[in-house]
């Protein structure tokens, strides 16, 4: 579809369009100025539909942090709609959106797929919007991704100083901006040049970063975990990791998950499918004890060969998009850039 | 659309002791569980915990399906306290089971250890089924000790055919005892009445049993390709999904849990 431009004056009408459909989620801006994912309710409270990504990850509205799966064992065993209107999320930048090339494939490709993912991917509608700019932490780049969406988006929206650029993308999302025409007006090559011109001096924010931080870029990761098996990379790095799982739950594409069986009072056949980490040192054991990742260094590459290795080898994708996340959430500072840099080098090193 | 977290009910009709620690529970689902054998299911205890287990009946046994359980962790322990009658829960078939067409007309080696005849169980088992497609089959065993030894009045009646051989040790004996004493490995050598050049070796057991069996294997010349070992590993949703029991570029739930030596040695955790 054709660019709109929707005025700043007009977005609270544009959010209110949305919730008469739609269970509405955008990123309000916090206390310390942080990001944050919140529920509409009735009002816009410090909305912001730029900058960048949120604190939380996207994935938490398609797979959820904990979520029943069975409540009694059946032979039929299907799985029900959603109840209630469907989801809107406003405002998602490209590094959760490219983590669907991840999810979608864990949870919709194969033999056998996850109904509750595809059921919660299903009903609902993705309003993109590209990075303003960047924080210190994001690279999304180095992995070969934009800062603003490529993909998995219902409506594009780029802010500009005055306004929005908004495009349709799929017919859910076109039908969406057709019936509310009357809230949009024509674009100007103005607001083109305009946007243009962010999404440029955004990206400068993202080479700069990763040039401060000496990353390598994602062509150079053959290997590097392969190469590395033995490295004392491993052992440094995870010196200082606690074992939290931070870094698993903040990522765009971890996807792990445990199946926990509980008893209720009447209920004793319910089961929830619940975020798992692979920094957990049960994670890979065996009844009996033995465990293929006993030691924390093992985990750790482990997580790093996950996501640079296996996805690569799957799929044909890094599982890092880049969004910079467990860079933040880590009280070890653990820095993902630092370690895929030394392994790039280590590698090098060796090869020569 | 499907749930396949969901299982179905299975009552246990018979529990049958094999040794202190290990039982073989008879389970009738409400539904047929057919499996290739080889496969595995996911076993509930209803509230508690589900775990992985490769079947050791008879694939062709329609309504019923074996299950033999150590007694080794949480969901194993309350198993063994339960009684006939009671109610499970179990979804499956899971993984690829093993590749019998490729074994016909060949000198079957099985090699198993402890438990681990449980899936070994439903291979000879299937074997016998259709026997005369298979050259021979030679199975050895091991167990810790002769009380240990799982299926003892079983394992009889599988030489009672004239192309099965079967062979036990114990890695300690009693009075009793008058076989073999020493680990599995000691049965494994040239003249172990298999064409090595011309047979494929399948096995199963305890981690450190198939690490030193894999590399006495390898020692007697057997091909990685020809090896089928079943992988320990912790599969939990059994469907490829839940990421804990990957090896190298696979999940065991799906491409295994039997792989050949060759897709496996490279990496470099599977024997830790």
């Amino acid at each position: 579809m054709e660019q709109k431009f929707l005025k700043k004056g007009n977005l609270e009408k544009f959010v209110n369009a949305i919730a008469e459909v739609y269970d509405l989620y955008y990123i309000q801006k916090g206390k310390g100025d942080k990001l944050h994912i919140v529920k509409y309710l009735n009002e816009l409270k410090n909305p912001v539909i730029g900058e960048v990504r949120p604190l939380e990850p996207l994935k938490n509205f398609f797979f959820y942090a904990r979520e029943k799966v069975v409540g009694g064992y059946e032979k039929s065993g299907e799985v029900k709609d959603i109840e209630g209107k469907p989801l809107c999320i406003l405002g998602m930048k490209n590094c959760d959106l490219s983590a669907f090339d991840i999810l979608d494939y864990v949870f919709t490709q194969g033999d056998f797929k996850d109904p509750f993912y595809i059921r919660n991917r299903g009903c609902n509608l993705i309003i993109a919007a590209d990075c303003t700019k960047a924080i210190d932490t994001c690279f999304c780049h180095a992995l070969g991704r934009k800062h603003y969406p490529e993909g998995y988006y219902d409506i594009l929206m780029s802010e500009l100083h005055d306004g929005y650029l908004v495009e349709g993308k799929t017919e859910k999302g076109n039908k969406f901006l057709d019936k509310n025409e009357a809230l949009l007006n024509k674009t100007t090559q103005k607001h083109i040049e305009e946007r243009d011109h962010i999404r440029k001096h955004a990206g400068i924010g993202v080479e700069e970063n990763i040039r401060e931080h000496k990353m390598p870029q994602y062509t150079e990761y053959k290997d590097i975990i392969k190469e590395n098996l033995e490295s004392e990379i491993w052992k440094r790095e995870a010196e200082t990791c606690v074992e939290c799982g931070s870094c698993n739950v903040i990522c765009p594409t971890c996807h792990c998950f445990y199946l926990v069986d509980v008893s209720q009072k009447d209920d004793k056949e319910l089961r929830y499918k619940i975020w798992d980490s692979c920094m957990y040192k049960r994670f890979a054991r065996v009844a009996g004890g033995a465990n293929p990742r006993s030691r924390l260094w093992m985990r750790l590459r482990n997580r790093f060969e996950k996501k640079f290795d296996f996805f690569p080898e799957i799929n044909g994708y890094y599982a890092c998009t880049g969004c910079g996340r467990c860079i933040s959430g880590c009280p070890a500072k653990i820095d993902i850039r630092r370690v895929l840099k030394d392994l790039v080098a280590e590698k090098k090193a060796k090869v020569k | 659309m499907k749930n396949p977290y969901c299982p179905i009910k299975a009552e246990i009709t018979d529990i049958i002791d094999e040794t202190p620690t290990i039982k073989t529970f008879v389970l009738k689902p409400e539904e047929p569980v057919s499996f290739k054998t080889g496969q595995f299911v996911e076993l509930a205890v209803p509230g508690l915990g589900e775990a992985p287990f490769t079947p050791s009946s008879n694939p062709k046994m329609e309504d019923r399906i074996e299950l033999t359980i150590m007694n080794v962790g949480n969901v194993t322990s309350r198993l063994h306290q339960m009684k006939r009658g009671e109610i499970l829960g179990i979804r499956g078939p899971y993984g690829k089971g093993y590749p019998l067409k490729d074994f016909e007309g060949k000198e079957i080696l099985i090699v198993g250890g402890g438990v681990g005849l449980a899936p070994l169980r439903s291979l000879v088992l299937a074997l016998l089924n259709d026997i005369d497609r298979y050259k021979k089959v030679v199975i050895k065993y091991g167990a810790r000790s002769p009380k240990d030894i799982v299926y003892k009045s079983e394992l009889k009646k599988w030489t009672v055919n004239k192309n099965v051989e079967l062979e036990l040790t114990v890695d300690a004996g009693d009075s009793s005892w008058k076989g073999n004493v020493g680990l599995i490995t000691m049965l494994l050598k040239r003249d172990m009445g298999v064409d090595i050049e011309k047979s494929v070796a399948i096995v199963c057991g305890p981690p450190i049993m198939m690490k030193f069996t894999t590399f006495k294997l390898v020692e007697l010349g057997y091909e990685d390709k020809n090896m089928h070992l079943s992988m320990e590993n912790n599969m939990s949703c059994g469907i490829g999904k839940c990421g804990h029991c990957r090896i190298g570029p696979y999940y065991a739930c799906k491409d295994g849990p039997v792989f050949t030596y060759d897709k496996i040695k490279t990496y470099h955790t599977i024997w830790e």
